[in-house]
């Protein structure tokens, strides 16, 4: 045999396998690669307009989900760091100051209100999270 | 040196000689070096190349310097799963290698073979978990290391195809410089 032929041969045969292998992984691959936990999220903001998503993750808390949410697009938010752990003042773009006027962002987790913050909220999987515009009633 | 395994045993001599005991030794030094060399770089690694040049050379007793290497390896991280692995993995490379060694003329042959080993290197690996996990762990596991797999086997193409020929002269040379026995 040529060594040419001997070089195409070769070359031919890696690339074979090169190529089953990659389909393997395409075929398979994303499900291993997704997260463990699938969780609801919903936003009501001052208007009462609700916004869902739904997103695969392994956070391990709330404000991991919203991180990743964030980086995914069409969610955003913005918060203080207190002594209290995370405060939403903000959620896509829709700023609640309780100062001005009782306003507040309430997390409910599976229809009850959150006993933690957004940055200690744990994230099992199947919760249901909304994000709700409150005015605090004076 | 120079007289094969059948010979010898006509002659009553033993299987190993001074010679091979030397040369196995330094075998098993120079897989644990180059790797050690190179570990950084991941599924890049010459221990494929190293075992199956070496295996050419010195046929199945190439098994002890392989063994050595994962003697050596367990000496310095300890204990794993990979430690199996490793314990069948490689002595297959040398099986095979032993397989094709009347090809030896060209390096085309080994180069397909390096690269392939790497190419299934998990899929090899991945058979402890099958006994651990059952096939759908084994799987899974395979899988998610399939772009390091070809990875390993793409550098292990490229790494043949440039030292097999002059790694296998050094050898020769080194074989001509023995005493004749």
């Amino acid at each position: 045999m040529k060594k040419q032929t001997k070089i195409i041969i070769s070359v031919v045969a890696v690339l074979a396998v090169i190529a089953i292998l990659a389909g393997v992984y395409f075929a398979l691959a994303p499900k291993a690669q997704q997260g463990s936990k699938s969780v609801t999220v919903e936003v009501v903001d001052d208007k009462g307009t609700t916004k869902p998503y739904t997103i695969k993750t392994d956070a391990e808390f709330l404000s991991q989900v919203m991180d990743e949410l964030t980086a995914a697009g069409d969610f955003s938010y913005e918060g203080t760091n207190g002594d209290y752990g995370l405060y939403i003042t903000a959620i896509n773009g829709v700023t609640a100051d309780y100062d001005a006027d009782g306003a507040y962002w309430s997390i409910l987790v599976n229809d009850e209100y959150g006993m933690f913050g957004a940055d200690s909220q744990p994230v099992a999987d199947g919760d249901d999270f909304k994000f709700v515009y409150e005015v605090y009633a004076q | 040196m120079h007289s094969n395994t059948v010979s010898d045993t006509k002659e009553h001599k033993k299987v190993f000689s001074v010679m091979d005991i030397a040369t196995i030794g330094v075998m098993a030094a120079l897989l644990e070096v180059v790797k050690v060399a190179l570990q950084a770089i991941p599924n890049v690694e010459l221990v494929t190349l190293l075992i199956i040049v070496f295996t050419l050379y010195l046929g199945p007793k190439s098994l002890i310097a392989v063994w050595g290497f994962v003697g050596m390896e367990c000496a310095v991280y300890g204990l794993g799963l990979w430690t199996i692995m490793y314990v069948y993995v490689w002595p297959i490379l040398v099986l095979i290698t032993c397989l094709l060694r009347k090809h030896r003329s060209s390096q085309w042959p080994f180069v397909v073979l390096a690269s392939m080993f790497g190419l299934f290197f998990g899929a090899m690996c991945s058979i402890p978990y099958f006994f651990m996990g059952g096939y759908a762990t084994a799987l899974a596991w395979w899988v998610a290391g399939i772009p390091f797999d070809i990875l390993h086997g793409v550098t292990n193409f490229i790494g043949a195809a440039v030292l097999f020929t002059p790694l296998m002269k050094a050898l020769d040379r080194i074989r001509r410089l023995q005493p004749q026995s």
